[in-house]
């Protein structure tokens, strides 16, 4: 808040101090303290200055008075200079010998500092620095000691020595006193009045290890928040949760509000998320947060309670995360920013096959090309003896191990970024303009994406009391050929993963005979040649998409304004995916096109007070209200059977049919908020909100949100060890809810189907509309505890919360005999408890060199209290073929992972069906969390001179991960499980279901079915799907420049993410080869291997 | 952009005011797409399209006359254990689709007397949909079922099958008699027999005569008074009568096109510029060897015109050349190309009728009723070989590839005579032999006849790791998701049938 960085302009003429002061705290919300003994109003100044930063208004105010500031708690204390200078007045005049001393003073990142005050210790001699870091000053005998201070930086003496010429770089202090933070609304407040946890993250963190999509980078970041960056190539989504999962019904997938410079964006994926058995075209086509350049961000603060959130309503049920763009900056000329960085990516995990079986089966190696391609996907066969075979492609090759199988198909990705950003104005305007081209090749052959984005954000004033911003960002996505996962068609990475063991896979290259007919690798035609569908599946798609904002205020009276607002997200986005003709299982090929537009758009109005009420009391208040409404436009063309061979034009196809979907939803609320601060120390927030909602019935389409919550800062009330640096107390309550996510859910209607016939029609939805819908509550209550000790060297902040949701709308799963597969009724609840803890420390601190480290950890523990009446359980997703489940299960965690063990008897036996002579499978049971309930980042970064070294290491445990590809190398042999009885047979025992002992001899023939069937058994195939990663490492070196005079500044970074899997519980892929950021996780689905990454970030700026 | 804020300004301080916070807002909830009330007319044609094409595929491999070497596929014919829930299917898909819609259509005509054609041939058709639902899985929901969003029925109550048998034959009894000529029909929307009032009688009384023969084995005398009932009202006794869905078409919508060949053709035998005929069918389906052996020996003109192999690409209709898979198979056999597979000129053809109940059933189940001398109209011998008569020529829906001569069929029926002489058991061998033959490919009514009479004698597969212990279903799995949604009522049927498994036999199929 206290921030005399910022500039102000003035122009007075012999006013009193004490009014020139208020002027100064109308303005720039600064608060003074002096005695009315020290400041008079008959101390009076004559001042003009332009745009000039505070610090240095007040230093040529106060110098001639012989007065000085310094910073107290949040208050500028105002003090004359002790008498002990005016005794060494006369010292000085009484001198004759005078030298200067001259020299620059900069910031720790080699910035030029004005307003620095520059004195003599010990004398009157002051100075301060001049716009562009410079002073001069005189000293009596050209020695002594020279102090340096500056608000916000720590003091600084240096001995003279007889120099003459003397540059200082000052320390910024450690943040504590003054770190401002952004909240909702974009309202910036002091951390310490906080009454909730808020975590800010740098813009700096986003543009060195760069991820694509910005979420991804906040993993291992910040306590609380489970951010997942998915493994589906460049332009893929991310997926974060914020203490856990908090409704059933998936609004929004329980990820959080986007919010940028205060106003909503739209984070959704277009056409919706993909699912965990689709097949072809069954992609990940990138989130709204993907589209935000990183460079454009100045920071970004995660909003985790309710309390945070409460005043963004609904919405914020699932936490806010806030991103504040960078800003013009007010001076001389143009200052130009130039970011590149190349990144290169390649597959992390080979599945660790078994290696002593070949290809084949029954225990034979294929003799014939037919066997050959029978047996393609099957490893069954004999000893590999390194003899020869004829393997699925017809020829013969040695009957050898291949076991780099994914270095072989899949190729070295890149991603090269640059942006440009140019910067400048003058005091009635300042602008930003950046462009930016990302380029990505992935490592799967002939997918590309590119991202092409401008923004301008533009800040002015027009006239004294009206001043306006505006932002506006256009951005065009393209990506070719995204990966699908999940079922075998169209999947690339069956191929690769899933080959016998015997097998190259380039043998299969390019995957097409010379008409363009997919050349088969094994008998199922479903299982794609991976190569057929990279080189001749085709798919495009292509996103435009506007941001733009503007906003206006208006000061009303002193301490009172007006702020509107209006913004809006649009989006226009063309998708064609087309299986081509030749495929082996659709062999007239298919195709589906989306034409998707979207908008959201928001007005807002707030006006706002903020001022000191008496002596003690601050009060910041705040009244407005928002309009919200939404469009979703999608046109889904589904087609099939391409006429003429080979020729793909959706005017082509013998079957098309075209279904639309035009949703239209609003909300309207009115919100207000009061922060009342005592004597600095004590503060309360209090808001309110009442929301409208166009999905419900207007009988039940409101809801009152309120939230209240304190801080009470220790340290500054009491007098404390001194050891304590900080101590801070913090609690708060609050409500949030949300209405329907959906539109047209409370009528049931009739539509009309594509007909080639009679005229067709059914219900619309066979989920059951519900009238009497009610908006639903989140309920958190949440307390921590803040403190620093030794100087603030160490220190720690601890959040525990209460996150619970009742009267969850829930789509409720109903027997389809009733006509229907689901009703809507307001019937879940759920609830998250937690604790979040962030530990830091400074364990050395030198001038040279610095070692900060931070560490955060968080756990969650989720709960499904309630579904409806008789409803324990609803089923949220499926594997390809119902292998296992995600399911939510009253008493359990949201997103279980539900499956089938093998029986066993009371005394631990294998119970067998004496029929089928296979292990009796039990009912379903639960298998473990999908969601991890731990999680926690540990960053040391070191600084040595101009070197700095980051590095962050994260984890996730607790929760476990089914994994699909493991069924298939188990039903293929592939897995080592498979081994036992390869060398003449297996016995298998255990007992009957009747409990009589049973025993069955299986010939090394029967194998292949034997293991074929543990696919009926979930459990087998569930691993512990914890991690440590060593996630980030960036090796920077700031390149001196200050000699150049072309350049602020220079830095070249060596960077890398994903760079070490620490510890993992899965042999064969990575823990996080997540596919989807749908609700449902948990799965592994053969979908592309995830990626290490290392590059080159180069940063200039002019 | 001034203009746009105090316009912002004014909606928040109207909606301060708290009188226009939801201006708009039901028109903005109000779906496009779609219309708020029900058009019987559309709705009875997709009823009719989904009711005909709710049928488990699955069956014809049970039934012997396909099979595929795969697992997943072939799962008729060898009744894998993994795959046991594919036999949900037609439960699964049943209830949301024709049953909601039927249930909407009645709701929506019954209080109209000037409707009343409608209201029958809609409670028919809801008599043929639940008949083919509670012959796969027994008790199912009946009285309770679709009633989701008019009573807020979530959890239906199943209805014994006995109880179900009752209602059925009491409703097609009621709609047969309330059909009236002078009164308005459902016209060209009824795809069945396009409003024609006395066809729809004749459906109904055939329905009931298929009904009432079911209970031979449980109500034998119910069967007979039953069965008597509806040869009295008229049944279907001629090819022009059959009951079909017609007006399918080749190209277009997937739903108008014939749902058994749409499902086969895209399993395995699409034709493309890509594949080789006869050996890419990508889920390895083929005609068995027990249909294609019979039919041989047989000497049975309707071999040609269901099965072709290809030779160079080129479909083979000639009898010597055909030979059936076995479905002993667990892989691709090197000589798939050579095996028969269904004639891409008749059964196969998008837009062939999709055959409901035809005159071929009805003789030959007027043959086992004269046999129990419950009809006196003809001879059991006249009726059975009326009854393959009727089958050889229905092949002409096909198309021309499907015309048997009535030589070709005077031939055949010459040296097929009924055994008169034989016993009862005997007589009845050779009529479901023919039957087994003749409806084909209504295996759903095959496996029907099959648990009620035990003919045709399949030797059932005992394929590694099947479900059944090596014999054929007696019913289908409820689906899984039953025991989770609707408990009570799912373990109160269980209780009362026996057992949620493939050999648990239902209440008509008592031994």
């Amino acid at each position: 808040m206290q921030d005399l960085n910022t500039r102000i302009t003035l122009n007075v003429n012999q006013m009193p101090v004490t009014e020139v002061l208020k002027k100064i705290n109308q303005t720039a919300k600064i608060d003074f303290a002096y005695g009315s003994d020290v400041l008079t109003d008959s101390k009076k100044v004559s001042l003009n200055v332009k745009e000039e930063k505070i610090s240095v208004v007040l230093q040529m105010i106060l110098e001639p008075l012989n007065m000085a500031y310094s910073f107290s708690d949040d208050l500028i204390l105002i003090e004359a200079v002790k008498s002990k200078s005016k005794t060494m007045t006369k010292v000085i005049t009484s001198a004759n010998k005078q030298s200067q001393v001259r020299g620059t003073v900069t910031d720790n990142k080699g910035m030029p500092l004005p307003g620095v005050s520059v004195k003599l210790k010990g004398g009157t001699a002051g100075a301060s620095t001049s716009a562009d870091g410079k002073y001069a000053i005189s000293i009596p005998d050209g020695n002594g000691t020279l102090v340096f201070t500056f608000m916000g930086y720590v003091a600084q003496e240096i001995a003279l020595s007889g120099r003459t010429t003397l540059d200082v770089s000052m320390k910024e202090q450690s943040q504590d006193l003054s770190e401002v933070v952004v909240t909702a609304l974009g309202i910036k407040r002091e951390k310490k009045s906080l009454a909730y946890a808020v975590t800010e993250v740098g813009g700096d963190q986003f543009t060195q290890a760069r991820e694509n999509n910005v979420a991804n980078a906040l993993t291992g970041k910040v306590a609380g928040v489970n951010a997942s960056g998915l493994s589906t190539g460049p332009g893929g989504s991310s997926r974060i949760v914020i203490r856990g999962n908090g409704s059933l019904s998936g609004s929004g997938g329980n990820q959080p509000l986007y919010v940028i410079n205060g106003m909503p964006m739209d984070n959704g994926t277009p056409g919706g998320s993909a699912t965990s058995n689709g097949s072809a075209g069954n992609v990940d086509r990138g989130d709204g947060i993907g589209g935000i350049n990183p460079d454009d961000i100045e920071s970004i603060s995660v909003l985790k309670g309710g309390t945070a959130a409460a005043l963004y309503g609904a919405r914020a049920a699932n936490g806010v995360i806030l991103i504040t763009t960078k800003k013009g900056r007010m001076q001389k000329g143009v200052g130009i920013d130039f970011n590149s960085t190349l990144n290169v990516d390649e597959a992390i995990v080979s599945p660790d096959w078994q290696y002593e079986y070949g290809q084949g089966t029954i225990g034979l190696k294929p003799a014939t090309a037919g066997e050959g391609l029978a047996s393609g996907r099957r490893s069954f066969g004999a000893k590999i003896d390194g003899s020869s075979y004829i393997a699925a492609d017809g020829l013969s090759h040695p009957y050898s191990a291949v076991k780099d199988n994914v270095k072989n198909f899949y190729q070295t990705g890149t991603t090269f970024t640059n942006t440009l950003a140019f910067n400048g104005g003058t005091e009635a305007l300042t602008y930003r303009f950046s462009g930016s081209d990302l380029n990505s090749k992935s490592i799967l052959p002939n997918s590309t994406y590119n991202r092409k984005t401008a923004s301008l954000s533009l800040n002015g004033k027009l006239g004294s009391k009206v001043s306006f911003e505006a932002m506006a960002q256009y951005n065009v996505e393209n990506a070719h050929n995204r990966p699908t996962a999940g079922d075998a068609l169209g999947n690339p990475n069956w191929l690769p993963l899933l080959a016998a063991n015997t097998t190259d896979v380039r043998w299969f290259e390019p995957g097409s005979d010379a008409k363009g007919n997919e050349i088969p690798w094994n008998d199922a035609g479903i299982a794609s040649n991976g190569y057929f569908v990279v080189n001749k599946f085709k798919q495009q798609d292509t996103k435009n998409r506007f941001i733009g904002q503007a906003g206006v205020t208006y000061q009303i009276v002193k301490n009172l304004s007006a702020k509107a607002s209006v913004s809006r997200d649009f989006y226009n986005y063309n998708y064609e995916y087309i299986l081509p003709t030749g495929a082996v299982y659709v062999p007239n090929g298919q195709y589906n096109a989306l034409k998707a537009d979207n908008s959201e758009t928001n007005g807002m109005v707030t006006l706002n007070y903020s001022g000191k009420v008496s002596e003690d009391f601050t009060l910041t208040a705040l009244a407005g209200g928002n309009q919200q409404r939404s469009v979703y436009n999608l046109q889904n063309t589904t087609g099939s059977n391409f006429t003429i061979p080979y020729f793909y034009s959706s005017t082509n196809l013998s079957t098309i049919s075209t279904i639309p979907t035009n949703n239209h939803t609003g909300i309207n609320s009115v919100f207000g908020s009061a922060d009342i601060g005592f004597r600095s120390y004590a503060f309360l927030t209090v808001t309110g909100r009442q929301d409208w909602f166009s999905t419900l019935s207007p009988e039940h389409n409101s809801l009152f949100y309120p939230s209240i919550g304190g801080s009470f800062v220790l340290s500054d009330a009491f007098k404390l060890p001194k050891a304590v640096s900080f101590a801070k107390l913090r609690a708060s309550w609050a409500q949030v809810g949300g209405g329907a996510p959906d539109p047209y859910q409370i009528n049931l209607a009739y539509s009309m189907l594509p007909s080639s016939g009679q005229p067709l029609q059914n219900v619309s939805n066979t989920t059951i509309s519900n009238a009497n819908l009610q908006p639903y509550t989140s309920t958190t209550t949440e307390a921590g505890i803040e403190a620093r000790f030794l100087n603030s060297r160490i220190g720690f902040d601890i959040t525990v919360y209460n996150r619970k949701t009742t009267d969850d709308i829930v789509s409720t799963a109903i027997s389809g005999t009733s006509g229907y597969n689901a009703v809507i009724l307001n019937v879940g609840e759920l609830d998250n408890k937690g604790i979040e803890a962030l530990f830091t420390g400074t364990p050395v601190k030198t001038k040279n060199f610095n070692w900060n480290v931070s560490y955060n950890v968080a756990y969650n523990k989720n709960t499904v209290q309630k579904l409806s009446e008789g409803l324990n359980s609803i089923q949220m997703s499926a594997s390809v073929n119902s292998y296992a489940y995600i399911n939510n299960i009253v008493g359990q965690s949201y997103g279980s992972i539900v499956g089938t063990r093998v029986q066993k008897d009371a005394s631990g036996n294998t119970v067998f069906n004496a029929t089928t002579g296979l292990p009796v499978a039990t009912g379903l049971e639960v298998l473990g969390k999908g969601v991890a309930p731990l999680t926690m980042g540990l960053t040391n970064d070191f600084r040595y001179k101009d070197f700095t070294l980051s590095i962050l290491v994260d984890g996730k445990f607790g929760n476990k991960i089914f994994s699909l590809m493991d069924v298939y190398a188990t039903r293929l042999g592939l897995t080592k499980r498979t081994l036992p009885g390869r060398d003449g047979g297996l016995t298998v025992t255990g007992v009957t279901q009747t409990g009589a002992p049973y025993s069955r001899f299986i010939p090394v023939s029967g194998l292949q079915s034997y293991y074929d069937n543990d696919k009926a058994y979930t459990e087998l195939f569930v691993y512990n799907g914890g991690f440590v990663k060593l996630r980030q490492v960036i090796l920077s070196y700031q390149i001196p420049v200050s000699k150049l005079k072309v350049l602020q500044s220079a830095s070249v970074s060596l960077v890398a993410r994903n760079l070490l899997t620490l510890y993992k519980e899965t042999d064969n892929f990575d823990p996080e080869q997540s596919f989807s950021n749908g609700t449902s996780q948990g799965f592994e689905s053969i979908g592309l291997p995830r990626t290490r990454t290392i590059g080159l970030n180069l940063m200039v700026k002019f | 952009m001034k203009r746009h804020f105090s316009k912002i300004t004014l909606a928040v301080l109207s909606c301060l005011a708290l009188q226009s916070c939801t201006k708009g807002f039901q028109e903005m909830n109000t779906n496009p797409n779609a219309s708020p009330v029900v058009n019987p007319q559309f709705t009875f044609t997709k009823a009719e399209l989904d009711g005909a094409a709710n049928a488990l595929v699955l069956l014809q491999g049970t039934m012997q006359y396909t099979t595929s070497f795969n697992d997943v596929a072939g799962f008729g014919a060898k009744y894998v254990l993994s795959q046991s829930n594919q036999t949900y299917a037609a439960f699964t898909n049943g209830y949301p689709k024709e049953v909601n819609e039927i249930v909407s259509v009645i709701n929506a005509v019954k209080d109209d007397p000037s409707q009343i054609n409608l209201l029958a041939t809609s409670r028919i058709w809801k008599a043929y949909i639940f008949s083919r639902l509670t012959d796969l899985y027994g008790d199912i929901p009946y009285t309770q079922a679709g009633k989701g969003y008019t009573e807020a029925v979530y959890k239906p109550v199943y209805d014994s099958q006995q109880s179900i048998y009752a209602d059925i034959l009491k409703e097609l009894d009621e709609a047969a008699t309330s059909l009236n000529a002078a009164q308005p029909t459902f016209a060209a929307a009824d795809l069945i027999y396009g409003g024609n009032v006395t066809q729809w009688k004749k459906f109904a009384y055939s329905l009931m005569l298929r009904t009432a023969m079911r209970m031979t084995k449980v109500d034998v005398a119910g069967a007979e008074s039953w069965a008597k009932k509806a040869i009295a009202g008229g049944v279907i006794l001629d090819n022009a009568d059959i009951a079909k869905v017609s007006g399918y078409v080749s190209a277009g919508q997937d739903i108008n096109k014939n749902p058994l060949a749409f499902n086969m053709l895209n399993s395995d035998y699409v034709v493309s510029a890509s594949s080789v005929p006869g050996f890419s069918n990508p889920e390895g389906g083929k005609f068995q060897d027990v249909f294609i052996n019979s039919l041989k020996a047989n000497k049975d003109p309707r071999l040609g015109v269901l099965s072709v192999v290809y030779v160079n690409g080129k479909a083979d209709t000639s009898m010597a050349i055909q030979k059936g898979m076995s479905a002993t198979l667990g892989a691709k056999p090197a000589d798939f190309i050579t095996y028969s597979e269904p004639n891409q000129a008749t059964i196969l053809q998008l837009n062939s009728p999709y055959l409901l109940l035809t005159n071929a059933e009805t003789n030959f189940l007027l043959a086992e009723a004269a046999l129990r001398g419950w009809y006196t109209g003809a001879s059991v011998s006249v009726m059975y070989e009326n009854g393959i008569r009727a089958s050889m020529q229905q092949w002409a829906l096909f198309g021309t590839a499907g015309t048997i001569t009535a030589n070709q069929i005077d031939t055949y029926i010459k040296y097929h005579k009924l055994n008169t002489g034989a016993s009862t058991a005997g007589q009845m061998q050779q009529i479901y032999n023919e039957f087994w033959v003749g409806v084909y490919p209504n295996s759903q009514e095959v496996f029907a006849t099959y648990r009620r009479t035990g003919y045709p004698a399949l030797v059932p597969n005992n394929y590694v790791g099947n479900a059944t212990g090596g014999q054929i279903f007696r019913r289908m799995l409820y689906p899984l998701i039953e025991q989770n949604l609707n408990p009570e009522n799912y373990k109160a049927a269980v209780a009362r049938q026996g057992a949620d498994e493939l050999m648990t036999r239902i209440w008509w199929d008592k031994q």
